[in-house]
């Protein structure tokens, strides 16, 4: 063929810039991750204490319910930190299997069906893809979690009297502080574990075991070794305390043992599980093809 | 009725018993060394081995003068009840089992035992029993390990304890919690691998189910593994807040009969397991 | 003893999704060649007739075994699948003895079969090697020494040929050749329609779940009467010899071969066709070298028949 017959031109028109192009991964993500009706199941059921918490406010403030209520139980009609706390361990653990369930939706199809070359064949970044399925999962849980505890707060702010706001405001900010700890960490551990796995069927399990085998362990280390340094592996009881101290509660010594950790050596632990998490991601997430076999 | 009786005799002799005994051994072979001899089990040995770690450092390092056996012994039924049931015999066989059928659809490569002379019903129970004496073996001896090193550190008075005392009964107790534990997980997690493509949920809601069991009526307590296995140990220990729901005895039953309905459990488990694998096809799809 | 393989009215749905429909036929020893579109229902043929899916309804049988009792059927059987995976971790060696000691055969036969069939399909070299780091042919061939190497006696071999490079593809051909000479049962699936047809006996067409035809690939081509079949004459003056087939009204085309010594001519009359062209020749006005038939072939039936419609890839 002659050379001015050559009528093919590259695209030279206008790019969209390259954060925006992480855009498109998180709407995919979010669309892949709620297209499942067990995602939607599970986010339905992260609903269910958040609206036992919202009829609590609503009775709270109704002067008939309080005459009701004989005056020995008011306390369970406060709303204050201590309820604030309870409605976000409930809704942050909820998340929990959310994000099991959701994390490997995100990651595992694109490594079992080897399309991160294909992605990652296009102009994004291996960050840019991670931060993408990051801000969908982080989206998905937050939607369970800072969401719902911070509309209570705002109800509970239109029913209380005035100047309760401002007296309770740092609740709010433990709210917020909290929620985004926690969801920060599942959203990396999700993705970490996904991107190992590879097998979906099975990254919900690993992920699931992930926050609960290590709990474990650090059972047995301060049991045995009687430290509570093996605490730092235990999530639950590590979140809880940096909530309550967020949130302004008095901690409750059970068993009578101390299990309180510094809040520094908390806050150190999660940065660190971050840190591996980040290092796992680095590892896995590359354009490589899988072979069966 | 009586020639009824010889036609069936008659059939079950004429069946390949040495040949399906055969194939089974060979296939359990197969499955044991990809359970037990590649990277991918490491995680299990973790699982297994992880409290015997932990034990050996406070053995070793951790002597400080201020011993008191029945301290251990406590922590030691803690380890068995709180770790090795709740999480590292019940993710290990989740991990183990749910491989072995489902696994192999992931990986494509179930279509090859399929296409091999070999009953499905073998293939199923072969299977499980490899995965079944691969758990045995590392959360068994983990176990053995254990014990030992909670007692040696104690000399004369641990020798006593273990020989003369009641430390071998409940070493014995210990094991055959394992056992049973891995073979009621296995079956369990073998069935559901076989029903759901992703059994994953599944086992999560067992798991929740095994938490909240001893609240539940009597007749929906026997609709679990954990609840069977608490009526074995040997040492009760004292649970507080959520834990207690974790050893809790609602429903006492006497040892025999744990036992025997754990393994009426896991029989119907497998017969079920062994129906669905009769009508097994093979559809691979990304999961 | 029936030393056929029988569908009889065999449907296979997927949920609401057609697999096969209706299927019924009756296959003698020998090499037949399934044919028909992407997602025609090759595969599911296949896997029905060795019991990796079950029929909706219908009976399947080899030699007059069904695939449920699989301690008789599987040692007659091998099936070399399209499923590119093996078991994890395995060289190409530990993948056949594995599977051969599941047939019962003694540790001894086993090595000495597995080695057999490793150097039936030229991979003796690679046979210490991991499976995970053999390329595409290689992985092709060690699926089919797994399925010939229990010395099966009906083979099923669903698209063998692909990912092999020319030179493997002509020794795949010759030894499937071989294996059907020795009187073994073989079912291939291929794209390759060129390669497989030299060496089928019979073709199976199917498309869209259905079975459209299924025979002598000869039988078939005379069946498919609305499309003239096309003849290659090599001979002396192809312009005279057309012009004479012309004068006779069965002859519908004729087109001289590249070379000018020869002419392709479509008649919807084969047998006057040949009685007229028998005359030509003792006639003596033109001196024919060869006749040989243009497009009686698995590869034409597939056009006439399937190509059509648009569904052939």
């Amino acid at each position: 063929m002659s050379v001015y017959r050559h009528d093919y031109r590259a695209y030279s028109g206008r790019v969209t810039p390259m954060w925006a192009r992480v855009g498109v991964l998180v709407r995919y993500g979010l669309a892949e991750a709620w297209s499942s009706k067990i995602t939607i199941g599970l986010g339905l059921a992260a609903m269910i204490p958040f609206i036992i918490f919202l009829i609590q406010i609503y009775l709270a403030n109704n002067p008939a319910t309080r005459l009701l209520v004989s005056r020995n139980n008011l306390r369970f009609l406060d709303v204050d930190a201590e309820y604030f706390l309870r409605a976000l361990e409930a809704q942050c653990w909820f998340a929990l299997p959310l994000m099991s369930w959701v994390a490997p939706r995100l990651i595992t199809y694109d490594l079992a069906d080897n399309a991160l070359p294909i992605l990652l064949s296009h102009p994004v970044s291996r960050f840019g893809y991670v931060l993408g399925k990051f801000l969908a999962l982080f989206a998905s849980l937050a939607s369970v979690t800072v969401l719902p505890c911070l509309v209570l707060f705002v109800y509970q702010c239109d029913c209380a009297p005035p100047g309760w706001t401002m007296a309770n405001l740092p609740i709010a900010f433990g709210i917020v502080a909290g929620t985004t700890v926690w969801i920060t960490l599942l959203s990396m551990v999700g993705l970490a574990f996904s991107s190992w796995v590879k097998w979906r069927t099975l990254a919900t399990g690993v992920i699931f075991a992930a926050v609960l085998v290590p709990a474990g362990v650090g059972g047995i280390f301060s049991a045995v070794l009687r430290t509570r340094w093996g605490m730092l592996l235990n999530l639950p009881v590590m979140m809880t305390q940096l909530w309550q101290r967020l949130l302004g509660v008095p901690e409750v010594v059970r068993t009578g043992r101390d299990w309180s950790l510094p809040s520094a050596a908390i806050l150190a632990m999660l940065i660190a599980a971050c840190l591996v998490c980040a290092a796992m991601l680095h590892a896995r997430i590359r354009a490589r093809e899988v072979v069966r076999g | 009725m009586a020639a009824s009786a010889n036609t069936l005799t008659n059939r079950l002799k004429q069946q390949p018993w040495g040949l399906w005994w055969l194939q089974a051994r060979r296939l359990t072979r197969i499955e044991v060394r990809r359970n037990l001899f590649s990277w991918r089990a490491t995680w299990i040995y973790f699982l297994a081995f992880v409290p015997t770690i932990i034990l050996l450092i406070h053995a070793v390092f951790d002597r400080d003068g201020k011993l008191a056996m029945s301290e251990d012994t406590m922590v030691l039924a803690g380890i068995v009840q709180f770790y090795y049931i709740r999480l590292g015999i019940f993710f290990g066989c989740l991990g183990i089992f749910s491989r072995l059928i489902r696994g192999e659809m992931v990986e494509r490569s179930l279509h090859y035992y399929l296409l091999s002379p070999v009953r499905r019903e073998i293939l199923l129970l072969a299977k499980f029993a490899a995965g079944s004496f691969s758990a045995i073996l590392l959360f068994g001896s983990a176990m053995i390990a254990d014990f030992a090193l909670v007692y040696m550190p104690y000399g004369t008075v641990g020798h006593d304890f273990v020989f003369n005392g009641p430390g071998l009964s409940q070493l014995e107790a210990y094991l055959a919690i394992a056992v049973l534990a891995c073979l009621g997980y296995g079956a369990v997690f073998l069935l559901l691998s076989m029903i759901f493509r992703n059994p994953m949920p599944a086992a999560m809601l067992v798991l929740g189910w095994e938490a909240i069991n001893p609240v539940l009526p009597s007749i929906l307590q026997r609709i679990s593994v954990a609840s069977y296995l608490r009526h074995l140990m040997p040492v009760s220990v004292p649970g507080d807040g959520i834990f207690a729901l974790l050893t809790v005895e609602t429903e006492p039953a006497p040892a025999w009969a744990a036992v025997l309905g754990l393994l009426l459990l896991i029989a119907v488990v497998l017969a079920y397991s062994c129906y669905r694998i009769r009508r097994l096809e093979i559809r691979y799809t990304t999961d | 003893m029936n030393d056929r393989i029988v569908f009889e009215n065999v449907s296979k749905f997927y949920g609401e999704v057609l697999g096969v429909n209706r299927i019924s036929f009756s296959i003698p020893p020998g090499i037949t060649t399934l044919v028909g579109p992407n997602g025609s229902g090759k595969t599911t043929l296949m896997n029905l007739m060795t019991g990796l899916v079950q029929p909706s309804s219908g009976q399947i049988s080899i030699q007059g075994i069904a695939p449920g009792e699989p301690d008789t059927f599987f040692r007659m059987v091998g099936y070399c699948t399209q499923f590119d995976s093996f078991p994890r971790g395995l060289t190409g060696y530990q993948f056949l003895f594995d599977s051969l000691m599941l047939h019962g055969v003694s540790e001894y036969d086993a090595f000495r079969l597995a080695g057999e069939a490793m150097e039936r399909v030229r991979l003796s070299d690679a046979a210490g090697r991991k499976i995970a780091a053999y390329s595409k042919g290689m992985r092709q061939k060690i699926r089919l020494a797994q399925a010939i190497a229990h010395h099966p006696r009906v083979l099923v071999l669903d698209e063998p040929l692909n990912g092999l490079d020319p030179m493997a593809r002509a020794e795949s051909l010759a030894l499937f050749e071989e294996l059907g000479r020795q009187g073994m049962h073989l079912i291939i699936s291929s794209h390759i329609l060129d390669e497989v047809d030299r060496i089928s006996d019979r073709v199976i067409l199917i498309t869209g779940g259905y079975l459209i035809a299924e025979g002598n690939i000869h039988q078939v081509r005379q069946e498919v009467r609305d499309k003239p079949m096309q003849v290659l004459v090599r001979c002396d003056k192809p312009e005279l010899l057309a012009s004479r087939m012309f004068s006779v009204n069965h002859c519908v085309e004729a087109r001289l071969h590249g070379d000018g010594k020869g002419v392709f001519l479509r008649t919807a009359d084969v047998d006057e066709f040949y009685r007229l062209l028998n005359d030509v020749a003792v006639e003596g006005l033109v001196k024919i070298e060869a006749v040989a038939p243009a497009d009686d072939d698995a590869n034409a039936i597939y056009n006439y028949l399937i190509g059509s419609d648009g569904g052939a890839s």
